[in-house]
């Protein structure tokens, strides 16, 4: 059965660590350890040019400079470039859970690019709320505050997603950021990147952010630098209280994307990622419960 | 399935393949090759009984599994022939890129290429009544990657059907285009700006719109090869997917 629950939304995870780095941010500091440890040869993720967020393929230490603003598009179209054209082996993709499904997908099949099976060192996701463009961030923004402002930076702190922008920091509601992001995105089960060695969570402070390690090999990377470069990153334990925030921001937006996947099912659309007889059952039991209920865990 | 009752009731359990060429350019065939490269762990499982690239033979064995590229001229009498000997002589079919399942370049000839003076026609084979039922499976791509007939190949000898199944659907769609990828995807609200179909699109004929975070299709340039549509996370997921 299906339940809004820590295991549905985290997904299984080892274990979750507060993570502050000496210099830059978490993220940029696990992967300039990397390169400097030859863990990985390139990393594929998106970066900030010329003001604009667009993917990029990163090939040395210090190179990495995490865009603040954390949405972005096409990461995988650089993919064949990466391990075609350069010919990486050990490469480290940054990104949200559909471009590690998009990798997942070339990776078992191989369609798309040749040999990525045997190419990828790690595979980071990013804790997700839903994408959104350029255009979709100045309309959610005019929505919010009646006037423009510019963005500066996106961040999970407190249950809540942050927009920090020019003229101050701002809560972003999930039922008014639901209107403005991708279509696809309202219907993603799969926010917090399962499937994925780490999945990282960028907090307020810019070298603070949580590392919920999932898979052996993200342990074993973490281990390694830990043991390597202690000063550099420091890893302490992350509190339930910690996890249970994130589960319920998480859940808020989940049901707003339930509610989206229903929709379409309502007037016979096709719906994503959900086999016919999973969503039927689901469905189901959805019609079975009161709204009332939502508080208490139904699911 | 084949296999099974090869297992059952043969005594050489090698799977024999053939590999055969109509009107293409020959790069599917160069794929299939390459891949011969990686497979050398269960070539004891696989023997390669016809190619006219590799083998010797000029006559045709029964075979197993005969993979073949490109589209069938219907005006070349050689064609006709040999679209008919396949098809008594194997098991089972595969086509093999884009020409032989969806037409591909061929689909945008107009003829009056030399030798042959006159217009010719080419038509893909999952459009051939005559071998409808031995031709299962399509792979698509122009050429696909040796990495996916690696593990296409690797799937039937294991009988991996959850891997196959795509395959099997693809045999049974005519075209598959840019333009299935706008409609089946973007155009249904599924596309997440990922990027995959610009990566798999062999001719650029997919560029990603960072401004609206979702792929630009082009159509004079797009040779119906199905990548797009075949990559794209969103189009099938019977792959391996984070438990819920
Ligand atoms: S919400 Fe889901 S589909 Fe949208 S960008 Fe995030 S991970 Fe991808
Ligand atoms: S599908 Fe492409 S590579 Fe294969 S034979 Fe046709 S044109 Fe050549
Ligand atoms: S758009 Fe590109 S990948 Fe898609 S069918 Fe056309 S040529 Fe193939
Ligand atoms: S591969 Fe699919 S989901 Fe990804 S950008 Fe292309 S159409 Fe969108």
């Amino acid at each position: 059965m299906l339940r809004l629950d820590e295991s549905f939304l985290l997904g299984k995870y080892k274990k979750a660590f507060k993570t502050v780095s000496k210099e830059g941010t978490p993220i940029e500091t696990l992967f300039n350890l990397m390169f400097r440890e030859n863990l990985i040869d390139g990393l594929l993720t998106y970066s900030k040019e010329k003001g604009k967020v667009v993917p990029k393929l990163i090939l040395r230490e210090g190179e990495f400079l995490q865009p603040q603003v954390p949405f972005g598009f096409g990461l995988n179209s650089l993919l064949k470039k990466a391990i075609q054209k350069y010919r990486l082996s050990k490469l480290a993709v940054f990104g949200t859970s559909c471009v590690l499904d998009g990798l997942n997908k070339t990776q078992y099949y191989g369609i798309g690019c040749n040999w990525v099976k045997t190419a990828v060192a790690l595979k980071v996701g990013q804790l997700c709320l839903g994408n959104i463009t350029e255009e979709g961030i100045r309309a959610l923004l005019l929505h919010l505050k009646g006037r423009g402002e510019k963005l500066k930076r996106a961040f999970i702190e407190e249950r809540e997603l942050i927009f920090q922008t020019d003229k101050g920091k701002l809560k972003i509601p999930m039922e008014v950021l639901h209107k403005y992001i991708l279509s696809a995105c309202r219907y993603c089960l799969n926010l917090s990147s399962r499937g994925s060695d780490i999945t990282y969570v960028q907090k307020e402070r810019e070298n603070e952010g949580l590392f919920i390690i999932r898979s052996e090999r993200g342990w074993y990377t973490v281990a390694k630098l830990q043991k390597r470069a202690p000063g550099e990153l420091k890893l302490k334990g992350a509190g339930q209280e910690e996890v249970d925030s994130l589960v319920s921001l998480l859940r808020e937006k989940i049901l707003l994307n339930i509610d989206s996947i229903i929709d379409r099912v309502e007037i016979g659309l096709p719906v994503p990622k959900w086999s016919g007889n999973k969503l039927r059952k689901f469905y189901r039991l959805w019609n079975s419960i009161e709204t009332s209920d939502f508080e208490e865990e139904v699911f | 399935m084949f296999f099974k009752d090869k297992v059952l009731n043969e005594e050489d359990l090698k799977l024999k393949i053939g590999f055969f060429h109509l009107s293409s350019c020959s790069g599917c065939q160069v794929a299939f090759l390459d891949m011969f490269e990686k497979i050398v762990e269960f070539l004891d499982t696989v023997e390669l009984v016809y190619s006219n690239m590799l083998t010797r033979k000029r006559e045709i064995p029964f075979l197993d599994v005969a993979f073949v590229e490109g589209a069938l001229c219907v005006e070349e009498n050689y064609h006709l022939r040999l679209i008919k000997e396949i098809n008594e002589k194997s098991k089972l079919i595969v086509s093999v890129g884009a020409c032989a399942s969806f037409g591909g370049v061929r689909r945008l000839s107009c003829g009056n290429q030399m030798p042959q003076p006159q217009h010719n026609s080419f038509i893909p084979l999952t459009e051939i009544e005559l071998i409808k039922n031995k031709l299962k499976y399509a792979i698509p791509g122009c050429p696909p990657n040796p990495s996916l007939l690696e593990n296409f190949l690797l799937a039937l000898l294991e009988l991996d059907y959850d891997f196959l199944q795509p395959f099997e659907f693809i045999a049974s769609s005519n075209d598959a285009s840019g333009f299935n990828l706008i409609s089946e995807v973007v155009n249904k609200g599924f596309c997440v700006g990922c990027g995959t179909c610009e990566t798999a699109c062999p001719t650029r004929a997919i560029s990603f719109s960072q401004s609206c975070g979702k792929p630009n299709f082009t159509p004079s340039t797009c040779v119906h090869c199905g990548s797009c549509l075949a990559a794209c996370p969103q189009s099938f997921k019977p792959y391996p997917q984070p438990t819920y």
